[in-house]
């Protein structure tokens, strides 16, 4: 290894490790709250991916800095550099670090994270909710307990929930961010995902408990929305309780 | 008035192919028993106008005539009039897709200003939902226009014949046919405030864009009318590569940029025919009352998706390939260093091709589709960071032990290296299915694809520009003013996009007119930067026009780079080579003495080239 690919692999190995630690430390403000257990695996991987991702960065900025500052010339260069158009060792350990860092990346979170999804996906539904986008409100319908709600979706925590999403008229999507599950509501067919609300809290204290609408439909796109609630179990059936009955 | 003879005609005869089409529609409508829409009339109104608006510009005395046996007109304009008219060199043609795509950019980028107006502060601001919509909507098609056309249209035109040692492109007609049909496409989309705006951004998803305004029609069509350039240029560029090169100018001594031009050609040979498939199909269910997409009567919303983006995703990369192309050309010469790792580039280059057209359902993780379609899809996605990053193999080792010399147009590569570096780590949260569920449709989105199309296109673009100002106008920018462009557009370019990250985490959806009152701060910190990100454009605005108009005479050679295009006068002659150059080793021979590329007259005296 040259002594100029030494100071830049130094400075690699400092500007990583900063990187790493900025993630740790800044991770907690960049996620947002969060409110269902399926949202651990969205944000387990988010952390993973940028993690993954500091080292690359930094290999690159770290050859960008050293290169600009050791190699520039003031003014125009009066000679060429050297005729040095491939580097064997260079070009396999690239293609090398490449490849394993993608399949790294594929299999996890990429493939782990959407197995633990499916595996989440797959657990006993314990409340069925039927959500229809139509311009521009949602309908929200409890089969199970004939219930209509067209101004809130009220969840109980800790309750594992399918939702059954679709549209009446134009291509919806039925997003919480913080939740972090989305799905589109498409016109013609149902669309189902699944969330577990693991706390109370509602969009009163915290906008991102909120169902909102994501995909353009029209003028009032943006005000397509209803707020969550999330009651513990007890409330939850008194809430049901409370509504008027439909059949 | 010589110079507008071609535009006049060919509006009038616009005019008699709109009367002559709408008059059929307005039968059509009748004989069918159809009430209640005017949209047949203008679709083949417009059909027929825009046969005879080409016709009348001059597709019929350039080349119609010999379709019936007369001799073709030879346009005797010369001077500035020819950037007016139907004129097949290539040289022209290039100069009127650079005026016109950077125009509209900047019409485009204030449109940009008037959304981020709209955001900065929660409720409305200057305008009501439906401007904001038809406003963010017209941005994006203009400005994915000029992300596709403006590195093809107006570089590749100029510079492609001139880098392989050609005369012109293969099709020289064909060439001029691709920029005529962009004035309607631009006419259309200018319209669409007037029919009521459209509200889908570029994408034009049903069913959404089978029942909304008019407005949505006239995009559609325009959308149509830009494939149709697009293809047309696509075919032009891969033949010309294929016969038009010099002798001697064989596959491996191609300059990068032609590589970048030859693959990104394929793709909108190839693919662009199945978005104008999916548009006409929504236009047919608009105008016609078919049911392809009309889910109630046995269409399928979804089916469109599938179809936009086999073509869309692969778009990119025609966007992508070029800019590759300029940032390794500019990178190389400016390092006077050979360019590392070229067969790599090139089979890379090749190797996104193919990847291209199978990740398209990467933009269609949450739509429902099925379940077993997702890992697939993110497989193929996440492998394109390894040809990818071949690219910044390729840039990183070409500067390593190199003689950096920091002009303009190699300043605007760095800021390419670093932004779009940024561009493709973020793509990865896109492609990883569990974080693209919470991401898609989200400012987040958008932070990533203005990393890649701004900071990646439009800062190759520039590069392009500042490396190619000397040779295209025969005259010097201004230096400082160049750098002070960098800089304030790189600083705020970034601190621009950053916050947008955050905001798409944090629960801000993308297309919106208004937003939580909590994303409020970071929104209008957002748009004062935006503000000042627009503004930097006047530097660039102001040292182009000042230069091209009153700049010191360049000279031909200005960065001793070693391609065929540096070897001709600052502007190339007519005819680009007196005689047919022979070419005689690689473009990028830098640090070998002795070393050439290519001589101008094989059969006169012994003055070649690239030897400095």
């Amino acid at each position: 290894m040259s002594k100029q690919f030494f100071i830049v692999v130094i400075l690699w190995i400092v500007l990583t490790a900063a990187g790493e630690a900025l993630v740790i430390a800044l991770t907690p403000f960049l996620l947002p709250s969060r409110a269902a257990l399926e949202g651990q695996i969205v944000d387990d991987a988010f952390r993973t991916l940028m993690m993954l991702a500091v080292p690359v960065l930094a290999f690159v900025v770290a050859m960008l800095i050293y290169s600009v500052l050791r190699f520039r010339r003031r003014g125009e260069p009066t000679q060429d550099g050297p005729a040095m158009r491939s580097h064997g060792p260079f070009i396999a350990g690239w293609m090398l670090v490449s490849t394993a860092l993608t399949i790294v990346m594929i299999v996890h979170p990429g493939i782990t994270g959407m197995n633990a999804l499916r595996a989440q996906a797959g657990k006993d539904v314990d409340l069925v909710v039927q959500v229809e986008g139509s311009r521009w409100n949602w309908k929200i319908t409890y089969p199970q307990h004939k219930v209509i709600s067209r101004t809130e979706l009220v969840l109980p925590v800790d309750g594992h929930i399918r939702f059954e999403v679709s549209s009446t008229d134009v291509l919806h999507a039925f997003w919480i961010p913080s939740f972090r599950m989305k799905i589109d509501a498409v016109p013609g067919m149902m669309t189902t995902i699944y969330a577990t609300p693991s706390k109370t809290g509602s969009f009163s204290s915290d906008h991102k408990i909120r169902l909102q609408c994501a995909e353009a439909c029209g003028i009032l796109h943006d005000k397509m929305m209803v707020p969550v609630r999330v009651l513990e179990q007890k409330e939850f059936e008194t809430w049901l309780s409370q509504q008027v009955k439909v059949d | 008035m010589a110079a507008l003879t071609g535009i006049i005609k060919g509006l009038i005869f616009a005019l008699i192919g709109f009367i002559f089409g709408g008059g059929i529609g307005f039968l059509l409508i009748n004989a069918a028993g159809r009430s209640g829409t005017n949209e047949p009339v203008i679709a083949l109104g417009y059909l027929f106008a825009l046969i005879g608006w080409l016709f009348g510009a001059g597709l019929w005395d350039a080349w119609g005539r010999e379709w019936v046996g007369l001799p073709a007109r030879k346009l005797e304009v010369n001077g500035w009039k020819r950037y007016f008219r139907f004129c097949t060199n290539h040289k022209v043609i290039g100069v009127q897709y650079l005026v016109t795509f950077v125009f509209l950019f900047l019409f485009a980028g204030l449109l940009a200003m008037l959304m981020r107006t709209e955001l900065i502060a929660p409720g409305q601001t200057i305008m009501g939902p439906n401007t904001y919509n038809t406003t963010m909507s017209l941005h994006g098609i203009i400005m994915i226009a000029v992300a596709v056309a403006t590195i093809m249209g107006a570089f590749a035109n100029f510079f492609l014949p001139i880098l392989i040692g050609a005369e012109d492109v293969a099709f020289p007609r064909v060439n001029a046919l691709s920029f005529w049909l962009l004035p309607p496409v631009v006419i259309l989309l200018l319209l669409t405030p007037l029919f009521g705006g459209f509200d889908t951004g570029w994408t034009a998803y049903p069913p959404l864009s089978v029942i909304n305004a008019t407005g949505s029609l006239f995009f559609l069509m325009a959308f149509i009318t830009f494939g149709i350039s697009s293809i047309l240029g696509g075919l032009n560029f891969i033949t010309t590569v294929i016969t038009q090169r010099a002798s001697g100018m064989t596959w491996g001594r191609l300059p990068i940029f032609a590589w970048g031009i030859f693959t990104a050609s394929m793709i909108s040979l190839t693919a662009t025919s199945f978005v104008a498939v999916g548009l006409i199909q929504v236009v047919l269910d608009r105008v016609a009352g078919t049911s392809f997409f009309n889910a109630s009567q046995g269409g399928n919303p979804l089916l469109y998706e599938h179809i936009f983006w086999f073509y869309s995703h692969p778009a990119v990369y025609i966007m992508i390939l070029p800019g590759f192309g300029i940032i390794l050309e500019v990178i190389t010469h400016f390092s006077r260093k050979p360019l590392f790792a070229y067969k790599w580039v090139v089979g890379s280059f090749f190797f996104i091709v193919f990847l291209g057209f199978i990740v398209w359902a990467h933009h269609l993780n949450t739509s429902g589709m099925s379940d077993y379609l997702y890992i697939p899809f993110m497989v193929t996605t996440e492998l394109i960071s390894i040809p990818t990053g071949v690219v910044f193999l390729s840039a990183l080792g070409t500067m390593w032990l190199g003689r950096l010399w920091l002009r303009p147009p190699m300043l605007f590569a760095l800021g390419y290296l670093f932004n779009f570096l940024i561009g493709g780590v973020t793509g990865i949260f896109n492609a990883d299915v569990p974080t693209d569920i919470h991401l898609h449709d989200t400012y987040f989105i958008v932070a990533h694809f203005h990393y890649t199309m701004m900071g990646g296109v439009i800062f190759a673009l520039m590069a392009g520009i500042y490396y190619w100002f000397p040779k295209l106008t025969g005259r010097m920018y201004n230096e400082t003013l160049a750098k002070v462009h960098f800089w304030w557009m790189f600083i705020m370019f970034n601190v621009t996009f950053i916050p947008m990250f955050w905001l798409g985490i944090n629960g801000m959806n993308r297309r919106v007119f208004d937003y939580p009152e909590a994303l409020g701060g970071v929104n209008m910190f957002v748009s004062i930067a935006a503000f000042l990100l627009g503004a930097s454009f006047l530097v660039f605005l102001t040292n182009m026009v000042y230069s091209w108009l009153r700049g010191p005479v360049a000279e031909a050679n200005p960065w001793r780079a070693r391609t065929l295009e540096w070897q001709i006068s600052s502007p190339p002659p007519e005819e680009n080579f007196p005689e047919p150059p022979q070419v005689v080793g690689d473009p990028y021979g830098y640090g070998i003495p002795g070393s050439v590329h290519a001589v101008l007259n094989p059969a006169g005296s012994a003055l070649n080239t690239g030897g400095g």
